[in-house]
């Protein structure tokens, strides 16, 4: 085995065991919410089980230890032996970071810290507490019969992997129905061993000495597309009396398939039994029925009692490729089609470069487009008009294939909230909306930071003591709501919480007592300015200072990292009703819509979402405030700049013209008006770096081409304000 | 004075290496061929508001944003109207692409390592810094011309201000 080898297992292992880990911090909340939760406590188990299993294959026995200790107190409370309470809870999560840490550490490339003694001790005492040790030899003992089953694993036929579907009226069989056939499966499974000279089932592999890889796979791929068609999931249980008892269970089944995996004589170990259950159970799991339930006990006291004597070696050798490929499968299929290999996982450089490339096009599209509007031929404009209609489905499937689910960043909130509530003594519940809405990748990573602020600070500053909550008549919980939702072309994010909020007042208070205004100019914010005031940086309400928040950081990093994605964030807040922030980004940061302007010569692009509206101003009416030339709309009074005066070099003091275009745009809440000399119109580009030399320009965001071919500068608005306004 | 020089060059004697020369004011000036993507035509350049003084703006070379120098003010000569025969020579610089505004650009020639001699040493010049060496050919004094530090002096110069 080559070392490039490992690399890539390695590299596999961290992407599934991220995406485990990250599921796992997720529903461990929500098995503290609902501890009775049978599919979940599953689901758990199988998360530390994969986890452990891959660990294993790497040798990275402190891992192997922490998942098995934690897998086996999983494997007590899901058969109901042990009933889970919140120091219970504590201790797993306790565990889960410690697995985190370690996770890291793979990451590095370091060795590994084993998990602190006592904490394994705890989960040690734990699993105890129910002589938890003593019943699973037994059971194993009971299920596949540790010494026989050993010999028969040599001598040919113990383990099974049995699939019993149902393609075409799969669709029909109720929950009901499916129970019944799981009953009947559970009663006959005592017949572990009476399977290769079985009948009704078809065998692979019986009699050879070994089952190859591609034979391996071809099995899996069977199990796969037949447990497609199962619209209820997959039975996965030993004897091969399954099928007659799947005829009488469900007579709507019309033909039953069972696939028996025999292993005479051969090698089929551990890692190609975990592959095959991984298998099993990822597609059960997105069928959504407790399938596993009733399979997992079998078949894991097979892998144990049957692969364990078998050297490592040959499971390493042929385990590999159908492991990684399976677990692929089942976790990126969405179970529409019965295909095996319907996913492909890509560099994201690559999708960078597509999106380069579709970009490049766009361009080259609305230089065409602009030609072809100067031309009156026919056949051309057609042309273009196909081509324009391409181009937007490309730019689309394109951005499409880089989208994310926001549930990527919402999956750690229940911990973030969790633990949260409980450090500070609060009875907080978290409801999460919109989770499957899409949006780009790297928005999905750079909202990560600023939402993870506004919800601490709804846990911190929005939600009250419960004593207090029940004094002020409202229930002792309080509720955060997190949701997500497309809006046209952008994403509307709400935080809202039913908790204290914020007094408008308390706020022009406090900004006149840490002299960021005094106090007419306190006392002439709306309300809605007021609440802005959280954003300033330094400014915060609370009197003292403590590990979660009152530095008054958090909400300055929250505005300028949504600024930075050209996003708007906006607060409601009504006191003692609790607050909402909304916060508005684009679906996508590689194409960016705006509203291109002539300065002089020369064109810049403003980014549409700061645009606020455009008119015809005649310049005598304006008025000049403090030095300041202002302009009246619609009875607001708003500062009007040159943006001549600013960027054009040598115009510094051009007398104003008599007339001029006005652009107004927002800066926070902040309205302000540019004069430019000419509008050319929308359109959305591609925004290209200004490359090292010009990088941090103050007021660039970077350049783009336009429809004819020139260089258009993308102006940041509120760069440019501090730079040239200040 | 070059003896040392020349011997510690002296393993290198058969490397033979590309200059593209190119004319400012009345100097001419060589510049690796390796480092040189391609030669333009003088277009459109888009003067960049803020910029520092010596970046005349940005190009755009088939959808790539690419920056200019103004190489005449990098080396302290008097700026000058751009004729025909100005042109942006386009180059490599580590990992990034800059154009560098020129007169004109002449040729390529072949100079054996031995023919570079160190610069003379002319104190503080602005533009003495990016002299990798000079080389005298057919009675014509050639500047050969480091980008690299060119670029990073820049950086540095940036990294102060900021």
């Amino acid at each position: 085995m080559s070392f490039s080898d490992d690399e890539e297992i390695l590299e596999d292992f961290l992407i599934e065991a991220g995406e485990i880990l990250e599921l796992l911090s997720e529903q461990l909340v929500q098995l503290e919410r609902c501890p009775d939760d049978a599919q979940l406590l599953n689901a758990i188990f199988r998360g530390f089980h994969t986890v452990k299993g891959g660990a294993g294959f790497l040798q990275l026995t402190a891992l192997v230890e922490c998942c098995h200790i934690t897998e086996n107190l999983f494997d007590i409370l899901r058969t109901g032996r042990r009933s889970v309470t919140p120091e219970l809870m504590d201790v797993v999560l306790q565990v889960l970071d410690a697995v985190y840490v370690m996770f890291a550490q793979v990451k590095e490339r370091e060795e590994l810290d084993p998990a602190h003694p006592d904490l394994l001790a705890a989960v040690g005492a734990l699993v105890a507490g129910e002589d938890h040790t003593l019943q699973i030899k037994s059971r194993h003992a009971e299920e596949a019969p540790g010494p026989t089953s050993h010999g028969a694993a040599q001598s040919g036929g113990d383990a099974v992997a049995d699939d019993v579907s149902a393609e075409s009226s799969s669709d029909d069989i109720t929950d009901e129905e499916f129970e019944q056939m799981l009953a009947v499966l559970d009663s006959s499974s005592a017949g572990v061993q009476a399977l290769s000279d079985s009948e009704t089932a078809e065998l692979s592999g019986a009699g050879s000495n070994e089952i190859t890889d591609d034979e391996f796979e071809a099995l899996l791929d069977t199990l796969h597309g037949s447990g497609k068609g199962l619209s209820h999931g997959m039975l996965h249980d030993s004897p091969p009396q399954s099928s007659p008892a799947q005829k009488n269970s469900s007579q709507k089944i019309e033909q039953p398939e069972a696939v028996v995996v025999s292993e005479a004589n051969d090698e089929i170990s551990d890692n190609e039994f975990e592959a095959l259950l991984d298998a099993l159970h990822g597609t059960g799991k997105h069928q959504g029925v407790p399938a596993a339930k009733t399979a997992k006990k079998p078949a894991l006291a097979l892998v144990k009692g049957s692969a364990e004597p078998l050297s490592k070696d040959s499971g390493k050798d042929s385990g590999r490729s159908p492991g990684k490929d399976s677990s692929k499968d089942s976790n990126k299929d969405t179970g529409k089609d019965a295909a095996a290999e319907t996913t492909v996982r890509v560099d994201t450089r690559r999708l960078d470069e597509i999106m380069n490339m579709v970009g490049e096009l766009v361009l080259v599209r609305n230089r065409l487009v602009r030609i072809g509007e100067s031309s009156a031929d026919e056949v051309l404009s057609k042309a273009l008009a196909n081509l324009d209609l391409v181009t937007a489905d490309l730019q689309t499937a394109v951005m499409k294939t880089r989208m994310q689910p926001i549930r990527k960043v919402f999956g750690r909130f229940p911990r973030v909230v969790r633990d949260l509530a409980r450090s500070l003594g609060k009875e907080v519940s978290l409801e999460l909306i919109g989770e499957d809405t899409d949006l780009d990748k790297n928005l999905v990573e750079a909202l990560a930071d600023p939402l993870v602020h506004l919800v601490r600070n709804a846990v911190d500053h929005g939600i009250e003591i419960p004593a207090v909550r029940e004094r002020n008549g409202k229930v002792r919980q309080g509720t955060i709501l997190l949701a997500a939702e497309q809006e046209g072309d952008h994403i509307l994010l709400t935080i809202s919480d039913d908790g204290n909020g914020m007094d408008p007042n308390v706020l022009r208070n406090k900004a006149v007592e840490k002299g960021v205004m005094d106090r007419e100019a306190a006392d002439r914010l709306s309300d809605e300015e007021c609440f802005n005031l959280i954003f300033a940086p330094g400014f915060s309400t609370k009197e003292q200072i403590s590990d979660v928040s009152g530095r008054g950081v958090g909400m300055d990093v929250v505005k300028t990292k949504i600024a930075q994605l050209n996003g708007s964030i906006a607060i409601h807040s009504r006191p003692g009703q609790g607050s909402r922030i909304e916060i508005k980004v684009p679906l996508t940061l590689a194409i960016m819509p705006t509203l291109m302007v002539m300065v002089g010569q020369q064109a810049f692009a403003l980014p549409l979402v700061s645009v606020n509206e455009i008119f015809h101003l005649d310049l005598k009416r304006t008025n000049v405030v403090d030095g300041q030339q202002v302009v009246t709309v619609r009875e607001k009074v708003l500062p009007l700049f040159h943006l001549k005066r600013w960027l054009i070099r040598g115009e510094c003091g051009v007398p104003a013209q008599t007339c001029a275009h006005v652009v107004i745009v927002s800066v926070g809440t902040q309205r302000i008006g540019f004069v430019v000399d000419d509008l050319v119109g929308q359109e959305e580009v591609v925004i290209k770096p200004l490359g090292r030399m010009l990088h941090g320009t103050p007021g660039m965001a970077g350049a783009t081409i336009t429809g004819d071919g020139r260089i258009a500068i993308i102006l940041d608005v509120p760069g440019l304000l501090k730079c040239y306004a200040g | 004075m070059a003896e040392p020089v020349r011997k510690s060059l002296q393993a290198a004697q058969e490397q033979v290496l590309q200059w593209v020369t190119f004319h400012l004011d009345n100097e001419t000036y060589g510049v690796n061929v390796m480092a040189v993507k391609e030669v333009l035509r003088h277009t459109q350049i888009a003067p960049v508001p803020g910029a520092p003084d010596y970046v005349l703006g940005i190009i755009n070379i088939r959808g790539t944003v690419i920056s200019v120098i103004n190489t005449r003010r990098r080396f302290g000569l008097q700026d000058q109207e751009p004729t025909d025969n100005t042109r942006i020579v386009i180059i490599e610089v580590g990992k990034h692409v800059v154009g560098i505004m020129v007169d004109s650009v002449a040729e390529v020639v072949y100079l054996r390592q031995s023919e570079i001699e160190t610069s003379p040493s002319v104190g503080k010049d602005d533009g003495a810094r990016f002299i990798q060496g000079v080389c005298n050919k057919n009675d014509e004094l050639l500047i050969l011309v480091e980008f690299e530090k060119l670029l990073s002096q820049d950086e540095l110069e940036e990294l102060s201000q900021s």
